[in-house]
């Protein structure tokens, strides 16, 4: 199939219910071809991508999610899956590579990462070397839908803090260094918890006239540090509510509310509270936990325990709702997600659905379908076609994944 | 297998920082083919530095001679004192030409979990000798990082008591001369807006 210059739709197909994200298609960003080599359990493989859809079609532990996790590398310099990159190597290897072509604007881009067994990285953009890791981020974003993600309502509070983070990182580049330095604050000062009880005593044990304890100055850096996260966490948060509980009306037909309520673990006393007053507030916080703080020796007190409320009707979705409504709750999530990067980058970003697609229904296959339109370059992973609504089919093109290769769809090109 | 004191050398060059063992193998191999004056000339240098570089008593730069040549230089400044990690920022703060007072060098920072505190720097020392020779400013020109961060507070909350008017100024945080604001990343960015001047 020859390839048109600019694959998407033109303007007229676009229904004009979005006016205000509509712009002219060729300026979308999206990913034309990605090239594997040495990674997980791809040896050398390249694929273009041709259509807006690409739905990827194999038995088990093939290399599908292998695949979208490359993808994510790319978006976010981390995988969800893997905890180093010696993970990521193809086995007796020491070296892979995922290089990618991207166009803006009709303009092809060439990423290259490089990862190593050794955990060193390489990036490269067009050719040059990137300096600082941070750079990378923003040439591609994407949302990834897995069953993972289902841990965002089932889980504990520290998925849906990842969750959160992982869309300020795209949305926001300050937050990459907002949050190592909250990182390295909490290391030391649990370190400091942990040892000298003279450099360590609380605030309001320190003597009239002697110097402060140290403890106080890591006090103040994790207050402001963490004060900033908190800020940005809640300006989130409010963005990301009514995109969401719109979503989740739409596939719930109507019936059910869909609330995020932001609990961090400092409470807040209004999420536009000026920042003097949220330090105030942690601090005050660190007071009364400190006595805990010093039995346990380590830090209570923070965003690194916030929590994020997702509530039906009013009533915890962790308690109730059918995997189903789970489900569909998290997909409201990711759409909003999809939707809140698209506003602010002004590209629509990528879509990853591992295994997720064939498990909804019909009625909600079609709602997401709807959704993301032709707008949103997708990918997504099944072991089998079957349960796929027409819309999803039609138009996509079909890859077979078979032990790290790729291979045209002979099914009778998708259709069934 | 390298003959035994081949080997030995390996081992001793390798455990300098940024040194690895295939490094260590080059440097040695390449030692050992130099000519054996060379080699002595290198062997007194390293014994000469050792046994006669100290600290200053008083900055604690190093250096052969104590007090050392900036602490006894008649030129420099004793009003205004620049406070440093270490002898690397000393000496960084020295190429720019432009700063003619004196140093403390602090020795580090700051760490609980490397076990660095008040007492494994050479903080009381800065205290008592603010005390003794009254200078009217402190700039801190410390990498911005948390444990600097908390390292200059702890420092001012000890200076405080004895130097209650001691003026105490740190580096600001700015875009690099010469560089293009578009390629400038975020975080200094984002630094330097926060630091903004009036124009
Ligand atoms: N570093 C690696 N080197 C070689 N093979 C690897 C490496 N990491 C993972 N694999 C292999 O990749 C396969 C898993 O691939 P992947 O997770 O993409 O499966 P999948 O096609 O998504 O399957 P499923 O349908 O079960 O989700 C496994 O066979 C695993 O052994
Ligand atoms: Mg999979
Ligand atoms: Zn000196």
């Amino acid at each position: 199939m020859p390839l048109p210059k600019c694959w998407w739709a033109g303007p007229a197909e676009y229904p004009n219910s979005r006016p205000e994200t509509f712009r002219d298609p060729c300026i979308f960003v999206y990913l034309r071809s990605l090239h594997l080599r040495h990674f997980r359990n791809y040896r050398d493989q390249g694929i273009t991508f041709d259509a807006p859809k690409t739905i990827l079609v194999g038995e088990n532990a093939q290399g599908k999610t292998n695949l979208l996790e490359a993808v994510e590398l790319l978006a976010t310099l981390r995988s969800r899956r893997a905890s180093r990159d010696r993970e990521l190597v193809y086995q007796e290897e020491h070296q892979a590579q995922i290089a990618a072509t991207v166009e803006r604007l009709g303009v092809a881009h060439e990423l290259v990462m490089e990862l190593r067994s050794s955990g060193r990285r390489s990036l490269k953009v067009d050719g040059h070397v990137l300096r600082r890791q941070a750079d990378f981020l923003g040439q591609v974003n994407a949302v990834v839908f897995s069953s993972l993600d289902l841990e965002l309502v089932r889980g504990a509070p520290e998925a849906r803090r990842n969750w959160l983070d992982g869309v300020l990182l795209q949305l926001e580049p300050v937050y990459l260094g907002l949050v190592e330095q909250y990182r390295q604050i909490l290391k030391q000062r649990n370190a400091l918890l942990k040892q000298d009880p003279k450099d360590s005593v609380p605030l309001t044990q320190a003597t009239a006239g002697d110097q402060l304890p140290q403890m106080a100055f890591w006090d103040a850096q994790l207050a402001t540090t963490g004060s900033r996260i908190m800020r940005r966490r809640a300006r989130l948060l409010q963005r990301l509510q009514p995109l969401a509980a719109h979503w989740h009306r739409v596939i719930s037909g109507g019936r059910e509310t869909l609330t995020l309520t932001y609990r961090p673990q400092v409470p807040l006393p209004d999420p536009q509270a000026s920042p003097a007053v949220i330090q105030a507030q942690f601090l005050a916080e660190i007071r009364t936990k400190a006595a805990a703080e010093h039995s346990l020796g380590s830090s209570l007190v923070g965003p690194h325990r916030d929590e994020v409320e997702l509530c039906i009707n009013g009533v915890a979705a962790r308690a109730y709702g059918s995997q189903g409504q789970q489900r569909t709750l998290v997909l409201a999530l990711k759409l909003a997600e999809l939707e809140l990067i698209e506003q602010v980058v002004r590209d629509p970003p990528l879509l990853l659905l591992d295994d997720v697609l064939a498990e909804l229904d019909l009625h909600r296959q079609n709602q997401l379908l709807e959704a993301i339109q032709e707008r949103v370059q997708t990918l997504v992973t099944t072991t089998h076609l079957g349960s796929f609504d027409a819309g999803w089919l039609k138009a996509a093109q079909i890859l077979q994944v078979q032990g790290g290769q790729l291979f045209p769809d002979k099914t009778g090109d998708g259709i069934p | 297998m390298y003959t035994r004191p081949l080997a030995r050398l390996i081992e001793e060059l390798q455990r300098l920082p940024g040194i690895g063992s295939k490094t260590a193998q080059r440097l040695a191999l390449h030692l050992i083919n130099r000519p054996a004056g060379e080699i002595e000339a290198l062997a007194k240098a390293l014994l000469e530095a050792k046994q006669t570089v100290r600290h200053c008593s008083i900055c604690f730069n190093w250096s052969a001679e104590d007090p050392c040549e900036i602490c006894r230089s008649p030129q420099r400044d004793p009003s205004l004192w620049c406070v440093v990690a270490d002898v690397k920022d000393l000496m960084a703060m020295e190429r720019t030409r432009e700063f003619k007072g004196l140093y403390h060098v602090l020795g580090g920072l700051i760490s609980p979990m490397n076990g660095i505190g008040v007492d494994q720097l050479h903080i009381r020392e800065l205290v008592a000798r603010v005390a003794r020779e009254k200078p009217q400013e402190l700039i801190f020109a410390i990498s911005p990082s948390v444990e600097g961060e908390v390292t200059m507070h702890v420092v001012k909350d000890y200076l405080k008591p004895v130097a209650p008017t001691l003026r105490m100024t740190r580096l600001a945080f700015g875009l690099p001369m010469g560089s293009e604001l578009e390629y400038a990343d975020e975080v200094t960015l984002a630094r330097a807006l926060e630091a903004r001047q009036e124009l």
